[in-house]
């Protein structure tokens, strides 16, 4: 793997608000042409993070560095960056063309390369016919995509998205996602993306920084997010997780084989990662684990009551209660298709020991 | 259904307009046809243009005219020059910032009569800021500043009463820009000079031609400021048609009928003119 | 905004707010205490040239123009006059107001721009013209005269600030109200005159200071023989400039004003719909 230069690196950003503490030592870098997205909750810092960058909101400290150079001191106007706003804020008075060649003449570029330029980007995007209509007249999707146009149009070296898709209604949502992201592989710019929608956040992106507190949680690929989580809160908040405490028995670090009892009982955990203590949390997805008459296994197998069960389609949802153990706790788990089950009745279960992740240790 | 409704809300509607209307009309239509010799007070209704002919003649008709036309013009752009910049700066609140819009709204309470004696009485010839010059050493006795010759005191009044609604238009037009709006420009390159061009000054051209033609028409129509503290060489329009009324007799009647014409002709071509203007130089700039 | 800018903006924040303050102090707050000052000079120890401050100060200056000038007779016909425009500006006023606020209707827009052509027209050509109107009519009492006159050119004012109370009003609570089998004198009790009641009182209050202020139809309409404060003032300012007489009675004519303002605004402030209706 060669060495990518990083287009953007962002090295112990702090930020407050009067005492709201909004960034805490922020660091992560971004490869050229790559997409990366921060997901949190709201105030988590993903925004302030975000207007950091483009330099709407200056660092207490801690640097920025855009293609290598210091941003430090550097306005906003003059940072090689352009921003896709959640509100889209396209200039009202402007028609789409010039909201597009707005960036491309405040760098004085010729005009007649202005002409050409946004007529490529508006053809690339798809608003060819709606150049001369004022943003007023188009429908929220067209908007979108005249905000997009308009920060594409600039080649800047970051483009920056502050929960872009946010305004829009779920159907033209995938549809606008899909088109950013085939996008920005085509025409390989490198990308900055704020949502606090955790599919978004799995779909579209190179790399995903789990934010909160103004900290990062976690950072990685989609993938390794997903089914790495390295704590209750990304677990939680990146897909739906089964979190329980768990007591480890026995621990055989070289083949990665630990024994523990949790709350249903004892169970079997596959892990290349060691526990960081004796008493810790673990995770579980509930698309992992299997009802017994799909399988035969013996390992991790336990017994529930079906508590309540949610029929979804093409999936089927089933809170579980277990047979002998704590009253309170419930698990969920997802079936695939018609599951024939009853609430009410009992179910044996199997857990996959690979399936099981270790988070953090269970402080008292 | 809908026609019902109509003819229900325009009964509602007379009590109020009526009067509006009726008044308005008889008053500009007295205006009108007392200026072509009718409603006469003395000898028989006829149409003449003798009044016109009479009053368009005179030389101080015209110096009234274009006293008028001049400082409704200076009054109108020194306030909106004035208030544009506090708008923007208070576009945003902060600490502070209530107290002084309070401040700047607080000459709407003062009533221009008021107003002109406080003024008259500030740089009269034992005024304050006489007695302060001298005090100060800054000149040896006191300056005559009263009654100026160049209306610079009118000036002075025209804005310090009317900067405060300048303002109110202004702001209320440059709080609805959207910060992202300006963020989204300072992304794309813009610097304060270029947002200030292309993108407020465009959006607030309407509210910037309200404020000049609001202006525009209460100086041009000004009588008291001018009585108080303008020149005693010219008078203003509204000074002259009342003069001419009271002076002339019963002919007073019509010629003042003319110059009130001319009066209400200025407001409207005058106010038209500015506001032209201004959009064409904003026009210009967002360039 | 943050760190190290802040303190730099602090700074040019209180320097910039000093220097309103300093303006403010020039253009309005002096000017008004010396006009305080010179409405204490005592009558037999003039306030001449050289002296910085008044020789002697008293309130018989005061006395003197309240008992020797006309000025009670001029505060009872102002204040008079203002309540009988106020209350007929706002009958006048109401049912237009509803239709303006509550109802959709042809021609709209041009209703809202003619209820305001009495504002573009200056002020003494309606003075002058409609003095020419009332004696074509044969109309001789010059009260009944400034009275007409200051409703009409008010009437704007006060259809402007009731269309907005009445446009507050929410239909949803007017809809339940309805539902609920109220009667329509119930219906308005409850649904609105907690909206339009605050809007209501700043209108009538604004007329009143407006009528209190008019000028130009109380001077040429009303002069010599019905006078309000105004025209008092300006026969002290004209070529007979009274100081101390124009400072006292621009005092008497500024400052219930300005309290009745203030109230007015308060009003209209409170005149939110969410405060009322208790929902954001």
């Amino acid at each position: 793997m060669t060495l990518m230069a990083n287009a953007l690196a962002v090295e112990r950003a702090s930020l407050r608000y009067g005492t709201f503490q909004a960034l805490i030592d922020v660091t992560f870098s971004v490869g050229e042409g790559q997409l990366v997205t921060l997901l949190g909750p709201s105030g988590c810092g993903k925004t302030t993070l975000l207007k950091a960058i483009a330099g709407f909101m200056p660092l207490d400290s801690g640097r920025i560095e855009i293609s290598g150079r210091d941003m430090q001191g550097v306005p906003p106007e003059k940072r090689d960056t352009a921003m896709c706003f959640q509100s889209y804020a396209l200039f009202p008075h402007l028609s789409v063309a010039e909201n597009i060649a707005f960036g491309l003449r405040q760098r004085r570029i010729k005009s007649s390369d202005i002409a050409s330029r946004v007529a490529a980007v508006a053809q690339q995007v798809g608003l060819s016919p709606q150049l001369e209509k004022l943003p007023g007249q188009l429908s929220g999707g067209q908007q979108q995509r005249v905000a997009l146009a308009r920060a594409m149009a600039v080649h800047p070296g970051v483009m920056l998205f502050d929960e872009p898709l946010s305004n829009l209604d779920l159907k033209l949502r995938d549809h606008v996602r899909i088109e950013i992201r085939a996008l920005q592989r085509e025409h390989g710019f490198t990308a900055v993306y704020v949502t606090h929608d955790q599919q978004e956040a799995l779909a579209m992106s190179d790399l995903v920084i789990v934010m909160r507190n103004g900290m990062i949680e976690q950072m990685g690929p989609p993938e390794q997010i997903y089914r790495h989580p390295v704590n209750r809160f990304v677990a939680d908040f990146v897909g739906t997780a089964n979190i329980m405490p768990v007591d480890v028995l026995a621990s055989d670090q070289k083949s990665g084989r630990y024994e523990v009892t949790c709350p249903f009982g004892k169970a079997i955990i596959h892990s290349a990662t060691p526990p960081v203590g004796s008493r810790i949390y673990a995770c579980w997805r509930p698309e992992d684990a299997m009802l017994t008459s799909e399988i035969t296994e013996e390992e991790n197998r336990f017994t529930f009551d079906i508590s309540a069960r949610t029929f979804l389609g093409s999936l089927c949802n089933l809170a579980l209660s277990p047979r002998n153990g704590a009253a309170e706790a419930f698990f969920r788990i997802q079936t695939h298709g018609f599951t024939p089950v009853r609430e009410g009745q009992t179910v044996d279960v199997v857990i996959p020991p690979d399936a099981i992740r270790f988070l953090e240790e269970v402080v008292a | 259904m809908t026609n019902n409704q109509t003819l229900k809300a325009y009964l509602l509607l007379l009590p109020g307009l009526l009067p509006i209307i009726a008044f308005m009309s008889l008053v500009v239509g007295m205006a009108v046809s007392q200026s072509i010799g009718f409603f006469n007070f003395s000898g028989a209704d006829q149409f003449s243009i003798q009044s016109w002919r009479e009053i368009l003649s005179q030389d101080q008709f015209w110096r009234a005219f274009l006293y008028s036309a001049r400082t409704a013009t200076l009054s109108a752009i020194l306030s909106v020059l004035l208030a544009y910049p506090i708008a923007l700066w208070l576009r945003r609140p902060f600490p502070g910032s209530d107290l002084i819009s309070a401040m700047i709204k607080a000459p709407i309470l003062v009533h221009g009569l008021v107003a002109a004696f406080l003024f008259v009485n500030f740089i009269s010839f034992q005024g304050f800021l006489n007695v302060a010059l001298v005090n100060l050493g800054f000149t040896a006795s006191p300056m005559r500043m009263q009654n100026d010759t160049y209306a610079i005191g009118v000036v002075i009044l025209q804005v310090w009463k009317n900067m405060p609604f300048a303002f109110l238009i202004i702001v209320g037009s440059v709080r609805a820009i959207g910060d992202d709006i300006l963020d989204a420009a300072r992304g794309l390159g813009a610097g304060w000079l270029a947002r200030l061009r292309r993108i407020i000054l465009p959006l607030t051209l309407r509210s910037l031609q309200a404020a000049l033609v609001l202006i525009f028409i209460v100086a041009a129509g000004d009588y008291s400021f001018q009585a108080v503290a303008g020149p005693t060489s010219v008078n203003s329009l509204a000074q002259f048609m009342v003069r001419t009324q009271a002076d002339n007799g019963a002919n007073g009647w019509n010629e003042a009928a003319v110059v009130a014409v001319m009066l209400m002709g200025l407001s409207l071509f005058g106010s038209l003119i500015v506001a032209g203007l201004t959009q064409l130089a904003v026009r210009r700039m967002r360039r | 905004m943050h760190g190290i800018t802040s303190s730099r903006t602090v700074w040019y924040r209180r320097l910039s707010i000093g220097l309103a303050l300093a303006v403010f102090f020039f253009a309005l707050a002096l000017p008004f205490a010396l006009a305080v000052l010179w409405s204490l000079v005592d009558p037999a120890h003039p306030w001449a040239y050289p002296a910085v401050l008044p020789p002697v100060l008293s309130l018989r200056r005061w006395l003197e123009v309240w008992t020797t000038s006309a000025l009670p007779q001029a505060l009872y016909n102002s204040y008079m006059l203002a309540a009988c425009v106020s209350i007929a500006t706002l009958l006048l006023a109401s049912s237009a107001a509803y239709a303006l606020g509550r109802m959709e209707f042809v021609g709209k827009s041009i209703i809202h721009l003619l209820t305001l052509v009495p504002l573009i027209i200056p002020n003494f050509i309606s003075a002058i013209f409609f003095s020419a109107l009332l004696i074509e009519l044969d109309v001789y009492s010059r009260f009944l005269g400034v009275l007409i006159g200051h409703t009409v050119s008010l009437l704007p004012y006060a259809i402007r600030l009731m269309t907005v109370s009445f446009a507050m009003v929410r239909q949803d609570l007017i809809d339940a109200a309805r539902d609920l089998g109220a009667s329509p004198l119930t219906v308005f009790r409850t649904a609105y005159l907690p909206v339009i009641k605050p809007g209501l009182l700043a209108a009538l209050i604004i007329v009143f200071i407006l009528s209190i202020e008019e000028f130009a139809i109380s001077y040429i309409v009303g002069a010599p023989d019905f006078i309000t404060v105004p025209t008092i003032l300006y026969s002290y300012l004209g070529y007979n400039f009274i100081r101390p007489n124009a400072a006292a009675v621009s005092l008497i004519l500024v400052v219930p004003n300005v309290v009745l303002m203030l109230i007015a605004e308060r009003l209209l402030r409170s005149a939110d719909p969410a405060i009322v209706t208790g929902k954001g």
